[in-house]
């Protein structure tokens, strides 16, 4: 099938305790940090790998196509993921200022419009922001069923709709979609039999996580097509809804422990002291 | 803490490859021309992550529960059949292998990059690939089309795995002692006999095959190192079609201090009489084969070195920051204390380990890119340089970071305290591997003889003079900066008396080489610290051109951080060349002229 995978580049999130907020409070500084996919989108890109391939024959299924949004130098996060064995890329230039989940839900419409995917497969949200809203948005927009926080995905019916295993508060909620749809996934897609697509063997053993770009992957991504897009290019209406007023850290933690008698007590300084409850 | 290692900075890495060896400029050579910056990072990004994910993790398991022989087997750690195969796919074996072996050309400048945090993170579950690669390598060079296409292809391809089978009870540092016999038959091959010892990864249950490259002496050939003939040795053989077993057997293991994920062993050729051998080359070539091979794999010791002091000191930096002890002079007892690394000792520690593994770091990078350049420069003076000055870097490059990065990963444990000292804490883990690497690949004292007999007395000191004519751009560069005048001043006095002593110690060789050797360790410490403050001169030159440039507060500090680490090299090692100079031109006495009843 084809599948559309967006990926955000968001700074490390090892490098959390490195984020400075500008002195006047308008902007986050990403100076000194690193970029990485998102790990969720990450995750997505390893999803959409497993279900258009016939692993143990090395053999494609279907055409796996990475979206990024961004400064030209995303280039570099998104041949990370054509390394790991997506198909070619689609770059949507824009400022991150320019960007928010409405936006981007209205750009991938206008993708999902030209490119006809089978299947859109996000992160189930972006480290960073942490909105996890994107992929509802765009679901709701483009009328498609949706499966959201998918811990597995089987293909069925030959591959007309997908089983998906929700991870809830309350377990594991089993939705079946009707293709074309959106899925955004969880974590625990990545586990070593989370993915099924009928093909490649219910015996064959995956890694535990996102597969590692290798060297042949790095050399062949080069060759690889990444189209370059423009934000006002696409003909979408680019208002932002979601607007930052003021950024702030949080408190620097004292580190200090403190032993208490009673549960009481505890309530006491939670409520009083902490301020927490 | 531990999990959370970086193992090494990337910043650095990237400061090394882009600002300070212009990694770039390699992709200009046609051999390297598929490569680009592109691909470089994405590697070395790769080899972090798999490095960081997967391998640090197994690292303290692996080290607890070493290999046991049991049945006439060897049995690895069970892990390394998941992690093998992964550093395989990463393109671990044949990253600077050619295309035509399925490998991808890349430089060993920046291959080595990558390692170094595979290494950093699991010595022994890289030590794998190295020696799987190594053998491989042998083959690929000097072996036949029928042992490429049976033996040399698999082992590329991940499948089997091989060993360097060189070393014998009697014959460690000499391997021109070594007894293990090769009998030639009609058929084509020869019938190994004899017993290896210490020979890593000899045996294992990651991998189907074994191919071990071994030394051997033909039946008839000459004593000593012109007798000796190379042999591709496999665990199984290929019979008509079938792996039938080659008569090699396991005869155990070796109890050791670190590197307990990979099995060094003791291994029989030959005891029922029928172990074929192939002939790897031509007969009686088997060392000055392996001496080709030297140059790399003594690098790569150099690496090993660098990425065990580098993940202790990225250890103990992070435990520095974190550990409350203690208040500065001036604060009241009831303020909360201070994390050490408000200490001024601690700094100095931590200081210590930053110029020893970032300047270790450079040297085996700066020694790699001579390597890139001696195989694959256009230009023939230019390669028949850097072919001079790789000569003269090995021995270097192998034992500065095994021996000043044994004392950076003591530091690790000094900086822990009690708990350093504990199994809880993984530095003292660190320091027992790190001892390792001034042994094997030749110990410290064949390397400073290497180094000072071979290749400076024997090129009657040209090499010495090469070294000198390639630092003299960089201080040529950094004599145009006011700040790193004065570094540029001090270097370049100490390179006058190294080259004076070499020069010296060249009319004593001719009336008396035992005594003009006699002091060869001191001369190689001497030239290592003036090596490595060129590293720190080449580093402090990028950053300060970093620093010019307005960079930002992170980067600004890291600039600094390279500036104040150069200063320490140039201000408290730089200073003992003059006192080793005098030392390696006195020929004192005191331990050589020593009768051995006297101790
Ligand atoms: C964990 C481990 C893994 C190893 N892996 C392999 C392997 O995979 N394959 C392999 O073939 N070998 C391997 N070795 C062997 C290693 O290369 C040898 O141990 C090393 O070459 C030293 O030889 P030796 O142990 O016989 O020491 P010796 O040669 O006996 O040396 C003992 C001491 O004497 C000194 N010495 C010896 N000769 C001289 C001299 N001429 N002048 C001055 N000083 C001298 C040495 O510097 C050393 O300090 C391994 C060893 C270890 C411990």
């Amino acid at each position: 099938m084809k599948i559309l995978v967006p990926v955000k580049r968001v700074c490390d999130p090892d490098n959390a305790n490195k984020v400075k907020v500008s002195d006047d409070g308008s902007s986050v500084t990403s100076d000194g940090l690193e970029w990485k996919p998102n790990p969720f989108d990450e995750y997505a890109v390893e999803a959409g790998l497993r279900l258009n391939e016939n692993a143990p024959k090395n053999e494609k299924l279907g055409e796996t196509v990475v979206v990024s949004f961004g400064a030209s130098d995303v280039v570099q996060t998104m041949r990370q993921t054509l390394a790991m064995g997506a198909d070619r890329g689609i770059l949507v230039q824009a400022d991150d200022a320019e960007l928010d989940s409405m936006v981007v839900a209205r750009a991938l419409k206008s993708l999902v419009d030209a490119e006809q995917p089978d299947l859109v497969l996000m992160g189930k949200q972006a480290v960073d922001g942490d909105s996890n809203a994107a992929g509802q948005m765009l679901a709701e927009m483009l009328g498609w069923p949706m499966a959201t926080f998918a811990m597995n995905i089987a293909t069925d019916d030959g591959g007309k709709t997908l089983t998906v295993g929700r991870e809830v508060d309350t377990g594991v909620l089993t939705l079946k979609v009707t293709l074309p749809a959106v899925v955004t996934v969880d974590l625990r897609i990545v586990a070593p039999d989370a993915v099924s697509n009928g093909v490649t063997p219910a015996d064959h053993k995956y890694n535990d996580g996102a597969r590692y770009a290798s060297l042949k992957g790095i050399m062949q991504a080069k060759k690889k097509k990444i189209d370059q897009k423009k934000l006002g290019d696409l003909g979408i209406d680019t208002g932002l809804t979601t607007t930052y007023p003021k950024f702030e850290l949080p408190p620097a933690r004292t580190g200090s422990c403190e032993f208490v008698e009673t549960v009481d007590e505890l309530v006491d300084k939670l409520h009083n002291e902490a301020k927490v409850l | 803490m531990a999990e959370d290692n970086p193992l090494l900075s990337d910043r650095h890495v990237a400061f090394m490859l882009h600002e300070v060896l212009d990694a770039q400029s390699l992709c200009a050579l046609p051999y390297f021309a598929e490569h680009s910056r592109e691909t470089f990072d994405l590697f070395v990004g790769a080899c972090a992550k798999l490095s960081r994910e997967a391998l640090l993790p197994a690292y303290k398991s692996m080290d607890e529960e070493a290999a046991h022989f049991e049945d006439g087997r060897v049995h690895t750690h069970p892990v390394m059949r998941e992690l093998y195969p992964q550093m395989v796919e990463l393109g671990m074996l044949t990253a600077v292998r050619p295309f035509d072996v399925d490998g991808q050309q890349m430089p060993l400048t920046v291959a080595s990059s990558g390692f170094a945090y595979a290494m950093a993170a699991n010595l022994s579950a890289f030590g794998f690939c190295m020696l799987t690669t190594g053998a491989a390598h042998l083959i690929e060079s000097f072996g036949s089309e029928t042992l490429k296409r049976d033996y040399m292809r698999k082992m590329y391809s991940g499948e089997w795995t091989g060993t360097m089978a060189l070393t014998e009870p009697g014959a460690g540092s000499s391997l021109g002692d070594l007894r293990t016999r090769a009998r030639p038959t009609e058929q084509g091959h020869y019938l190994i006999d004899g017993a290896k010892v210490f020979i890593s990864g000899g045996d294992n249950s990651l991998s189907e095959n074994i191919v071990h490259l071994a030394l051997a002496r033909i039946e008839g050939a000459p004593a000593g190192s012109r007798g000796i003939s190379l042999f591709a040795v496999p665990r199984l053989r290929i019979q008509d079609g079938a792996l039938v077993p080659n008569d090699v057997q396991a005869a155990g293991t070796f109890h050791k201090l670190g590197w307990r994920g990979i099995p060094s062993i003791a291994l029989n050729f030959g005891d029922g009489g029928d172990c074929h051998g192939y002939l790897v080359g031509e007969p009686h070539k088997g060392l000055s084969y392996m001496f080709q091979m030297m140059n790399e794999a003594r690098i790569h010791i150099g690496l090993h070195a660098v990425a065990t002091a580098a993940v202790a000191y990225q250890e103990s930096l992070e435990y520095a920051r974190t550990r409350p002890q203690g208040r500065l002079p001036g604060m009241a007892a009831d303020e909360p204390p201070v994390p050490i690394i408000q200490h001024p000792d601690v700094r100095r520690m931590l200081l210590r380990q930053k110029a020893i593994v970032e300047g270790g770091l450079a040297l085996v990078l700066a020694t790699a890119r001579y390597a890139d350049l001696s195989l694959h420069a256009v230009d023939d003076t230019q390669r028949e340089r850097a072919s001079a000055m790789l000569e003269l870097l090995t021995p270097i490059t192998k034992t500065f970071p095994s021996e000043k990065g044994f004392e950076s990963n003591a530091l690790a444990v000094q900086i822990h305290g009690g708990y350093g000292y504990t199994s809880e804490y993984l530095p003292e883990a660190w320091l027992r591997d790190q001892k390792l690497n001034s042994i094997h690949e030749g110990t410290t004292g064949i390397q400073s003889m290497d180094l000072l007999g071979r290749k400076v007395l024997k090129t009657g000191g040209a090499s010495v003079t090469t070294l000198a004519d390639e630092i003299e751009p960089s201080l040529e560069r950094a004599r145009s900066s006011a700040h790193l005048a004065s570094h540029a001043g001090a270097l370049e006095t100490a390179l006058a008396r190294v080259r004076e002593v070499s020069e010296q110690l060249l009319g004593t060789a001719m009336e008396n080489p035992m005594a003009a050797l006699s002091h060869s360790v001191d001369y190689l410490d001497m030239l290592a610290t003036l090596v490595i403050g060129w590293q720190w001169l080449e580093m402090a030159t990028a950053a300060q051109r970093g620093l010019n440039a307005s960079p930002g507060d992170a980067d600004a500090l890291f600039y600094d951080g390279k500036l104040r680490a150069a200063a320490y090299w140039m201000r408290t090692e730089l200073p003992r060349v003059a006192a080793l100079a005098d030392l390696c031109v006195s020929c004192e006495d005191s331990f050589s002229g020593m009768d051995p009843e006297s101790f």
